[in-house]
C-alpha cells in the first residue's frame, strides 16, 4: 500500500497501480481514448497526461501520461492544473485537425472550450488517432490479424497486403475498442462484413437470432474449451429458458408447501 | 512460386534461428536474394518464424529498405539533393528515364533496373551524384549516365 496525493487529498493505492485508474476510482474525471482495461496501456493518445511533483523535489514538477505512471510512495498529483489544461487543449485541438468529423473528439474538445481547431485540418483524413487499441485487443485474442501498415504519416492500420486478412475470426473486438469508432462493419442477413472479409453468423436454434460469427465460435471453442452447444442458443433464449426452469422450481415447491 | 525459389527461401530459414526474433534478418535475406519480398515469401516467412502475418507485413511496409514489388538486379540512385539539383541532377534522371524507360521507383520490365531518387548521400562535394548499385559515381556527365548505368 502506498499514499498518494491527489489534488491535495491523500489516497491509498496499490503498489504497481497505474495513476489513471486511482485518478478515475476517485472519482476525478480526465479525458483519455486508447486507454481500455482490457489493454495494455501504451500512452499512445497523451490525453490523460497529469502534473506530478514530490515533497524533495523542492517545486520541480513534471508531466506524465496517467495511464502509464505506476503509483509510488509520497506522490503529489494534479490533474487539472493550469498548464495540464493547456496541454490537454493543445491534443483536442490538434486531434481535432485530424478528425474533424469524430463526435468523441468534437465533444471531449467542447469540454475543453475548442470548437474549432486552429491548425488546419488533415486532408482526406479518416477519424483514426493511430492509438492502436484494435491491433492490441487482437493481439490479446491471439490473433493479431491486423496491423500498422507503412511509415510516418501515411502509416494507417490495415490487413496485411491491403486484402482479406487470413487471422481475422470477426469478433468485432477491433470495431468496438476503437475510441473514434472508425472501423466499418455490418450484419446483414447471415453474413457479417469486416475488413472486407465475410463471415457467416450462427442463428440461435430457438428464435433464429444471429449471435457470433462462426470462426469466432470456432476459436473459443478449440482455445478456450467452450461446449459447441454453447453457441447453438442465444444469451437470450438461454435466459428465458434458466427463467423457466426456475418458475417450475418455484411452482414444486409452493406446491410442496401447500 | 517456383520450386527453385522455394528451396531459395528454405535456405534462407535453414541460415537464421526460427523464431520471432529472426524477422528483419529473414526479411534482408529475402530482399537480397528475390530483390523483393514476393507475397508468398512473407506468408511462409509469418510460418517459419510463428509470427503473426500482420507483423510480418508490418515489418516489410515500415523499412524502406524493403520492397513488396519487384527490384531491378542494378538499383541507380540518382541524388535529388540541394548540391546535385544546382548541378544538374534533373538532366541526368532525364537521360536515365528516356533511357531505360522508366520513371523513379519504377522496374524495367526485364527485372534489370531501377531508378530510385534519393535526397541527399552526403557527397555534395562531387554533385551530381549517381550510386549504382555500391559504386559512387561523381561529377556525372548527362550524356554519360546511361553508360555507366549500362557497364554495371
Amino acid at each position: 500500500m502506498v499514499h498518494i496525493t491527489i489534488n491535495g487529498k491523500v489516497i491509498k493505492a496499490t503498489e504497481g497501480e497505474m495513476l489513471l485508474s486511482v485518478i478515475r476510482r476517485h472519482g476525478i474525471e480526465i479525458p483519455a481514448l486508447c486507454h481500455h482495461e482490457a489493454i495494455e496501456p501504451t500512452g499512445n493518445c497523451r490525453l490523460c497526461m497529469v502534473e506530478i511533483t514530490r515533497e524533495e523535489w523542492d517545486g520541480w514538477k513534471k508531466h506524465v501520461t496517467s495511464c502509464l505512471y505506476p503509483v509510488e510512495e509520497g506522490l503529489i498529483v494534479s490533474t487539472h492544473t493550469p498548464d495540464v489544461i493547456e496541454i490537454r487543449k493543445t491534443i483536442l485541438d490538434l486531434q481535432l485537425a485530424n478528425c474533424p468529423d469524430s463526435e468523441v473528439i468534437q465533444k471531449m474538445a467542447e469540454e475543453y472550450g475548442i470548437y474549432k481547431t486552429s491548425y488546419e485540418v488533415v486532408p482526406e483524413g479518416d477519424n483514426c488517432i493511430m492509438c492502436y487499441a484494435c491491433t492490441r485487443i487482437c493481439e490479446v485474442l491471439g490473433r493479431s490479424a491486423i496491423s500498422a501498415v507503412g511509415r510516418g504519416h501515411r502509416k494507417e492500420i490495415a490487413p496485411p497486403f491491403g486484402a482479406e486478412p487470413p487471422d481475422c475470426i470477426g469478433c468485432l473486438a477491433c470495431a468496438q475498442i476503437c475510441p473514434t469508432d472508425v472501423i466499418p462493419w455490418t450484419d446483414r442477413d447471415n453474413t457479417r462484413t469486416i475488413w472486407d472479409r465475410k463471415f457467416e453468423l450462427i442463428s440461435c436454434k430457438e428464435c433464429g437470432r444471429q449471435t457470433i460469427a462462426r470462426e469466432f465460435a470456432d476459436y473459443l471453442i478449440e482455445k478456450r474449451n467452450i461446449p459447441r452447444e454453447y453457441f447453438e442458443i442465444c444469451d437470450n433464449c438461454k435466459r428465458s429458458e434458466l427463467a423457466r426452469k426456475m418458475g417450475e422450481i418455484v411452482a414444486r415447491a409452493q406446491e410442496v408447501a401447500i | 512460386m517456383t520450386q527453385q525459389d522455394v528451396t531459395r527461401l528454405q535456405g534462407i530459414f535453414g541460415r537464421n534461428p526460427r523464431e520471432p526474433g529472426s524477422l528483419i534478418a529473414v526479411l534482408q535475406d529475402i530482399q537480397r536474394e528475390f530483390h523483393y519480398l514476393p507475397r508468398e515469401a512473407l506468408s511462409e516467412t509469418a510460418k517459419a518464424l510463428e509470427v503473426p502475418l500482420s507483423k510480418v507485413y508490418s515489418a516489410a511496409t515500415f523499412y524502406s529498405a524493403f520492397s513488396l514489388t519487384p527490384r531491378g538486379e542494378n538499383i541507380i540512385r540518382v541524388c535529388k539533393g540541394t548540391a546535385c539539383h544546382i548541378k544538374g541532377a534533373d538532366l541526368l534522371l532525364d537521360q536515365l528515364e528516356s533511357g531505360l524507360g522508366i520513371k523513379p521507383g519504377e522496374t524495367t520490365p526485364d527485372l534489370k533496373y531501377t531508378i530510385e531518387v534519393v535526397n541527399c548521400v552526403g557527397a555534395c562535394a562531387m554533385a551530381p551524384v549517381m550510386i549504382v548499385n555500391a559504386k559512387y559515381h561523381g561529377n556525372v556527365p548527362c550524356n554519360r549516365a546511361l553508360r555507366l548505368v549500362k557497364k554495371a
